[in-house]
């Protein structure tokens, strides 16, 4: 019998590949058949919501599903917690006084604040307000945020284990510091399939333009599993998606008949050679033809109403900004799509943080509580889970010089902030908390390791069963680690 | 032992059930007919899978005490006539017991592990323990055994011996081989397996017509002699080596390798023996007598991927540079994944933590840094310079001058001391002017004047200016601050202005942030001498301390430039290119003293020799240790030095870029000469006599015509010699230093955990290090390619078999370890060893003896029955299916189009690529696409940004070559379709292959497609293929014909040229054509 731990093929599991693409239809990427049929009873029990298609999983979860789908809103280059969520008005009073050892701890600084002769204490500059019916503390620069704050679920208590930018975000992004691993959204891609047969299941939104710390293809992309489970990333502009559009002089007419004789070759090859795979060719090649219609209709935001333009702003309807990008999120998700990772860059704030916060929040906020609005008014926020947040946090003294108006803080793994909202976390919730430094975790930490094994729950999934064997290894992403939140589950 | 056949219960209903335990037992274990169970094949990969996780060779995390993968601890006795495994009696074993327990915290695996075992599993388990629960050692770690041939009955004896191993076990399994595959399919499968490139249709009409026997062999040879043959070999081979054209984390900065990607493919094209190959990747820098190519071949270790992020801890990702190089080491060369013990001991091997770091340990001893320099184009050291021929003999030319000139300076020294005896020492005492001197007695606002050209220099970020009391600078004497405007209306010069070394009343204090900036100051390069002098008081003990410096950063720049620096309080002073590999250094062995005035002078004398360094301590020389001496590339931000543009770097007191700058102490009275100061000036200066032959020196240095003149001459040479040297570039390469680095065994395998210092060694459960060998590199060299070795050959000829047979015979090549896949066919895989490494490991013979026999040849085609039975074809039945590589399938259009640029080697290339994608990753960074030629060269040397491959060669499976990765998949997505219809790469040579046809073919549509599909895919079309395409063309050219202008945009896609004397309507039909061809399953996929 097949190990239902072992993702080896299993064509021989009673099923030709034929009856198989036949039974599961075509999910982009279908054609590898190690991932649309599990001949194991062993690896699920409970029933899957929907008609969720191929996947280690095939469709039956390690247990109910909360989640259906998520959207991750990455705040790339480590958005300063005390600016945003975590408030500390003691080092506002202090502002100025040296880190306390105790507080530090001989805990390792990067190079660049490392061998700075003083460390002093830096207040926000920006004022707090309690929010929502349980008075939660958010910064006066996300007043959108704040008002949908019962709708979240804050987590003040976030760790990492890296410094610098390119080990934390393969990290928070992978489960590993070391290049080569899948990256979360391929793990979902990879045990659950996909919800709709003219998208890919896994799809990538960078806000363009925003130079800051860089980002790659390592972040959405396969590692080990098939590279079908990699991220596609959709962009703004002429060809949302690499490829789509025909050559030029080439008409949608002319690409039809093209197909049609294609699927003539190719079912003429699949008599002779009797071999399947040549029919999974024309599936492949249809759903490509399809994209060229879906892809372009989910970007196509004519559709909206003013009322939705209102709710994420006018950026909205300027493609590739952040607001576009989380509309397009939502339309994204509304069709089935199954793992939706936005980025936005530029919240690597060493220096000029006063200044590049306000412009970094003015990008984000209104659109990123749009989101959630959004989503809750078509009542897709149950089972939709959406996460905001960034690699790490950033330190609590300054980096460079103090001064009345200005100043930056340095890399902090030790401590940061995310939040949650939908897809079965608790809402109203804000969990964990921070030293009146910042600095450390006073109580509730959640490690990323953890991070990752409770969304994954939500997602149906046991963290420690969706493996995947490789040079003889079951691996995961949470490597040998992590635990479920359970505080953190609605 | 039990006789094949026999059950299994009759033995076990024998027993005397002594406990109520082995009751149940009893009850459980059902009757298993069974032949011998082999332990290799059937219980290993058992205990492996299931219980070494907790019970297997990680001491660390083994439960219970218990190990199953050593006999004598798995025999362990419990008592009672108990014991976890009792050979022959499965119901007095513990192991029995607890699999079949229907207790949670009793059954093994335990539920919370999410592993099991199957009712066949434990059954089978059970029988290994009846019938004496016998061990062996892991197959691929026991020595390669040349196998008999075996005799396959009524066959003809002249058997390729692959096909008597192949059909031995066909005829067992009852299984008839398929028939020879047709000359088309043969060829094409031989073109692309030798050469990555498909056969030319001349090519196939020439072997189809020749019946010969001779003529297959012809074919082959042609292919192994063709260049394209390394490159299609070298292709694998880069995989593993993890080779790209950028470093790979964060910025992703570009740096060239492509010397060793292309001596790679020449390795493989010289057939150069595969253990030499190795030996050069992995040792060459330590053969005898090195050449260049030996050199460049050790860049294999130096492909890891490196970072320039700001903050980074270099000794944390110097670590992961070294870890990198052991884990490529095993997959790559050993098919082991020693990886998996940096933190730990290995779950399933038998390999230690402690041997990770033994091999750590031959890999950590090359002079590197963490981090590459952010601000320069330093080549990251070791390198090795890559001379253009020309330019090293004129290079050797003046080297040799420069050394000829530097021995007459000696030679003549005697000579000048008669004239010595009649000078008048008096005169020594008036130093040279200095270019600079900051007194530090006047602030005014924030600038401090330069006495020498009056320049106002900055004073960044506020030091403060303090009154000193110069006359009684013992440690107890009061420094006081005096108010910002400036010094006291009072104050005074001290005696014996104009000396060049005097002192004032005012200093400046420095917080460790704060600095002084002195743009007038000219930049020092590496063939200048100059000196520096100054006064300082230290007041706390640090770690590093930055005095003055010429520098843009710290590890930001690899430390270019000149520094001036206090470590531990000991005066350092060093010239640098890129630390630590290219550079001079000197450090005092003492520390100054704290709270004390110090004068300290550092001086140069233009030759990049740590001797031309030296530091004096109030006018007495230092005595300093030698801590790098190896400078050969300049150390200014210019042209000189290999950078891009000019930049000049002020001189900068008491801090630098991210640097640790000098806390709480004091600065004052700093001048800077542009010459090299005597002793004797120094010593005079203070008013004191350095003695005799200081004052020879000092003679020599300043009034000795001959010696004079001679320097001048040496120093235009030397300058000469570095504006030569400058521009030439380097690749990183192996290059031990002379004290060996000891090597810890890390905790976690954590960089700042570091515990016992382990020596270099080779894993104890593997042969023994070759007695007399060096132990360094080559040794492990030695040890690697030794005829004890049992992996490194089965490796690699099981990596050679999979590029013939789409899988290897060991189906996870990427691991022989325990959890890797047994061998299909173990004697075949050791009789092609074993011969291969007789043979002197002799590549092309391997691709020649396999591609030889039957089993390749035979046609892909199956029953049903076949398909049903062996859906692997791991028995080989059948000739092999396999989907092209990325690489194959872009250069099998080019070719087939006859755009394809068959130059081999040099520079990577940027081809077509969709816009944006550099961009959009936010480093700045902009892909400007290539034009002309330099589109059609092979894949091979397509520009492989690490973070931002080209996206057209990923979709199909390209790896992103961040790490070693020994294996690619074939995928099939609908991604793939869009980049074989729309990327231009493929629509332009669709429509020049087109365009070609119409003009060979200018009134046969028919023909025309008929060509292409022979062009494309190596056969002809039939009937049915025939009149698709026939159809296809109809429709396409009606479309085109009604509708001009689109033809005319189709046929300007890409850059080679239209011929628009053609008509367009019918060359872009063409053009539909053959993209219809390119798009058909048989284009992509070998049969």
């Amino acid at each position: 019998m097949t190990n239902h731990m072992c993702t080896g093929p299993a064509p021989g599991a009673g099923m030709s590949r034929r009856q198989v693409l036949n039974r599961f239809g075509m999910g982009l990427g279908g054609i590898a058949l190690a991932n649309l049929i599990n001949p194991s009873p062993l690896a699920a029990s409970a029933a899957s919501p929907g008609a969720q298609q191929g996947g280690l999983l095939g469709g039956r979860l390690h247990h109910p599903a909360k989640a259906r789908r998520v959207i991750y809103l990455f705040m790339a280059g480590g958005p300063s917690q005390m600016e945003t969520f975590d408030y500390k008005p003691l080092l506002r009073e202090r502002n100025g006084e040296q880190l306390p050892d105790s507080v530090r701890q001989g805990q390792r600084l990067t190079g660049m604040s490392g061998n700075q002769s003083s460390l002093p204490l830096a207040g926000s500059q920006f004022g707090f307000g309690r929010h929502g019916q349980n008075g939660t503390w958010v910064s006066d620069l996300l007043p959108h945020t704040a008002q949908i704050v019962d709708k979240l679920c804050i987590v003040r208590s976030l760790f990492t284990e890296a410094i610098n930018h390119d080990p934390a975000i393969t990290f928070l992004q992978t489960g590993s510091q070391i290049a080569g691993r899948p990256s979360v959204g391929s793990w979902v891609h990879y045990g659950l399939g996909t919800d709709n047969q003219d998208l890919p299941a896994f799809v990538v939104l960078i806000t363009p333009g925003k130079v800051d710390q860089p980002l790659y293809a390592r972040l959405w992309g396969s590692g080990f599993l098939p590279a079908e489970h990699q991220g596609v990333q959709f962009r703004s502009g002429r060809d949302a998606v690499l490829y789509l559009n025909n050559p030029d002089g080439v008409t949608r007419e002319s690409r039809r008949l093209l197909l049609d004789r294609l699927r003539d070759l190719h079912a003429h090859a699949a008599e002779a050679l009797g071999d399947s795979e040549v029919d999974a060719r024309i599936a492949q090649y249809e759903m490509s033809y399809r994209m060229q219609s879906s892809v372009p209709g989910v970007m196509d935001v004519s559709d909206e109403t003013p009322e939705t333009f209102a709710l994420y702003g006018e950026d909205a309807r300027t493609p590739g900004t952040f607001a576009a990008n989380c509309l397009l999120a939502r339309r994204l998700a509304e069709r089935g799509v199954k793992f939706i990772q936005l980025y936005h860059q530029g919240w690597d704030q060493h220096d000029n943080l006063p200044r590049d916060i306000q412009r970094q929040c003015r990008e984000t906020d209104q659109a990123s509580a749009a989101l959630v609005t959004d989503l809750d008014r078509r009542g897709m926020l149950d089972d939709t889970l959406v996460v905001w947040g960034g690699e790490f946090g950033r330190t609590g003294y300054s980096q460079g010089r103090l001064t009345a108006t200005n100043y930056g803080r340095d890399h902090h793994p030790r401590c940061f902030t995310i939040w949650m909202a939908g897809g079965g976390v608790k809402a109203g919730l804000v969990h964990g908390a921070t030293d009146d430094f910042s600095y450390n975790i006073a109580e509730g930490g959640v490690h990323v390791h953890d991070f990752h094994a409770t969304l994954l729950h939500l997602l149906g999934v046991d963290h420690e069963r969706l493996v995947h064997l490789y040079q003889g290894r079951r691996f995961r992403l949470t490597d040998v680690h992590g635990k479920v939140v359970e505080a953190l589950l609605a | 032992m039990i006789p094949a056949g026999r059950s299994l219960v009759v033995a076990l209903a024998c027993c005397t059930l002594a406990c109520a335990a082995a009751a149940r037992l009893a009850g459980q274990v059902r009757a298993v007919p069974v032949d011998r169970v082999d332990f290799n094949t059937q219980i290993r990969p058992l205990l492996s899978d299931r219980c070494f996780r907790c019970h297997g060779p990680d001491a660390a995390k083994r439960k219970g005490e218990l190990r199953l993968d050593v006999r004598a601890e798995a025999l362990k006795d419990l008592g009672d006539g108990w014991a976890v495994v009792k050979p022959h009696d499965p119901v007095r074993s513990e192991l029995v017991r607890r699999i079949f327990s229907d207790l949670d915290d009793d059954l093994m695996p335990p539920p919370d592990s999410h592993l099991s075992l199957s009712a066949s599993e434990k059954d089978l388990l059970t029988t290994w323990v009846a019938q004496g629960a016998e061990y062996k050692s892991h197959w691929s770690l026991v020595p390669v055994a040349a196998a008999p041939v075996p005799s396959v009955g009524h066959r003809r004896t002249s058997l390729n011996p692959i096909d008597a191993f192949v059909r031995a076990r066909l005829a067992r399994e009852g299984i008839e081989p398929a028939p020879r595959a047709s000359p088309e399919a043969l060829i094409r499968r031989l073109a692309f397996n030798l050469t990555g490139l498909p056969p030319t249709p001349a090519e196939i009409d020439a072997f189809a017509a020749d019946p010969s026997p001779k003529a297959y062999s012809r074919v082959v040879e042609r292919y192994l002699a063709s260049g394209a043959y390394g490159e299609r070999m070298a292709v694998d081979w880069l995989d593993l080596a993890r080779y790209a054209d950028t470093y790979g984390y964060q910025a992703d900065v570009e740096r060239d390798m492509s010397p060793y990607r292309d001596w790679v493919v020449r390795a493989f094209n010289d057939n150069l023996p595969y253990d030499q190959f190795l030996t050069w990747q992995l040792a060459g820098d330590l053969l005898p007598g090195a050449t260049r190519d030996q050199r460049i071949a050790t860049a294999f270790n130096r492909l890891h991927r490196q970072t320039n992020e700001g903050g980074s801890i270099e000794e944390e990702f110097r670590t992961e540079y070294v870890a990198d190089r052991v884990n490529t080491f095993g997959t790559a060369m050993l098919g082991l994944t020693l990886e998996c013990a940096r933190c730990h001991d290995h779950k399933f091997d038998p390999i230690t933590q402690r041997d990770y770091f033994s091999l750590f340990a031959f890999f950590n001893n090359i002079d590197e840094s963490g981090l590459y320099s952010h601000f320069t184009n330093a080549t990251p050291t070791p390198a090795l310079l890559l001379w253009p021929s020309h330019e090293e003999s004129q290079h050797r030319g003046l080297t040799k001058r420069i050394a000829s000139l530097e021995a007459r300076l000696q030679a003549i020294a005697p000579s000048a001391r008669a004239a010595f005896r009649t000078w008048h020492p008096g005169a020594s005492l008036t130093p040279p002017v200095p270019v600079a001197h900051l007194s530090f007695d006047a602030v005014s606002g924030d600038t401090t004047p330069d006495l020498v050209s009056h320049v106002r220099v900055r004073l960044q970020d506020g030091p403060v200016l303090i009154r000193v009391n110069s006359q009684n600078p013992t440690p107890n004497s009061q420094d006081l601050t005096v108010n910002s405007q400036g010094p006291t209306p009072n104050s005074h010069m001290n005696a014996g202005s104009g000396s060049g070394l005097r002192e004032g009343n005012g200093a400046l204090q420095f917080s460790g942030d704060n600095s002084v900036v002195h743009p007038g100051v000219r930049s020092f390069g590496r063939t200048d001498p100059f000196s520096l002098a100054l006064r300082l008081k230290p007041t706390e003990k640090q770690e590093r301390a930055v005095l003055v410096h010429q520098s843009r950063a710290w590890t930001d720049a690899g430390s270019r430039g000149f520094e001036l620096t206090l470590h531990e309080g000991r005066p350092f002073f060093g010239l640098i290119h890129f630390w630590p590999g290219n550079a001079i250094a000197v450090r005092a062995r003492e520390p100054l003293p704290l709270g004390q005035w110090s004068r300290l002078v550092a001086t140069y004398d233009g030759s990049s020799r740590a001797s031309g360094l030296r530091m004096y301590l109030n006018g007495r020389p230092l005595e300093t240790e030698v801590v790098r001496d190896h400078l050969y590339k300049d150390i200014t931000y210019t042209r000189e030095a290999g950078e891009r543009s000019q930049a000049r770097q002020p001189l900068t007191v008491a801090a630098r870029f991210r640097d640790s700058g000098f806390k709480n102490g004091l600065i004052d009275d700093l001048q800077v000469f542009d010459t090299r100061l005597t002793e004797a000036e120094i010593a005079g200066t203070l008013g004191s006599d350095a003695g005799h032959e200081a004052a020879f020196e000092h003679f020599l240095a300043r009034y000795h015509e001959e010696s004079r003149s001679l320097l001048g001459e040496l120093r235009a040479l030397r300058a000469e010699e570095n504006g030569l040297v400058g521009a030439v570039p380097e690749i990183m390469v192996m290059e031990e230093m002379p004290d060996p680095r000891p090597a810890h065994l890390l905790a976690r395998g954590s960089y700042d955990a570091p515990g016992d210092v382990v020596p270099r060694d080779t894993p104890a459960s593997l042969p023994p290090f070759p007695r007399g060998a060096p132990r360094d590199r080559l040794g492990l060299a030695r040890w690697l390619t030794s005829r004890q070795n049992p992996l490194t050959a089965r490796v690699v000829v099981n990596r050679i078999w999979r590029m013939h047979f789409g899988r290897g015979i060991v189906a996870s090549q990427e691991d022989f370890g325990g959890q890797g896949k047994l061998p299909t066919h173990p004697e075949l895989l050791d009789w092609l060893t074993e011969r291969f490494v007789r043979e002197g490991w002799d590549v092309k013979g391997l691709h020649r003896m396999i591609v030889a026999s039957e089993t390749f040849q035979q046609s892909s085609q199956a029953s049903p029955e076949t398909l049903r039975r062996d859906p692997e074809n791991a028995l080989l039945a059948r000739g092999s299916k396999t989907r092209l590589q990325a690489e194959q399938i872009r250069d099998s259009a080019l070719a087939a189009a006859g755009l394809l640029n068959r130059a081999i080697g040099g520079p990577s290339v940027k081809p077509y690529q969709p816009p944006g994608l550099w961009e959009q990753s936010g480093t700045g960074k902009t892909y400007t696409q290539d034009t002309g030629d330099k589109l059609y060269r092979r894949s091979l040397y397509t520009f492989w940004r690490r973070t931002s491959p080209p996206p057209s060669m990923t979709t199909f499976d390209a790896l992103s070559r961040e790490v070693c990765t020994a294996r690619r998949d074939a995928t099939a997505t609908p991604l793939q379709s869009l980049v074989l219809l729309n990327d231009p790469q493929f629509v332009e040579a669709a429509r020049v292959l087109a365009q070609g046809l119409v003009q060979r073919f200018p009134q046969d549509p028919a023909a025309r497609s008929h060509e292409a599909f022979r062009a494309l895919i190596g056969r002809s079309p039939d009937v049915t293929e025939g009149a698709i395409l026939a159809r296809h063309y109809a429709e396409q050219q009606e479309l085109y014909g009604a509708d001009p202008a689109n033809a005319s945009r189709l046929l300007r896609v890409g850059e080679a040229p239209a011929d628009d004397s053609l008509p367009t309507a019918e060359v872009a039909a063409t053009t539909a054509v053959a993209s219809l061809i390119m798009n058909f399953d048989e284009f992509i996929v070998l049969r």
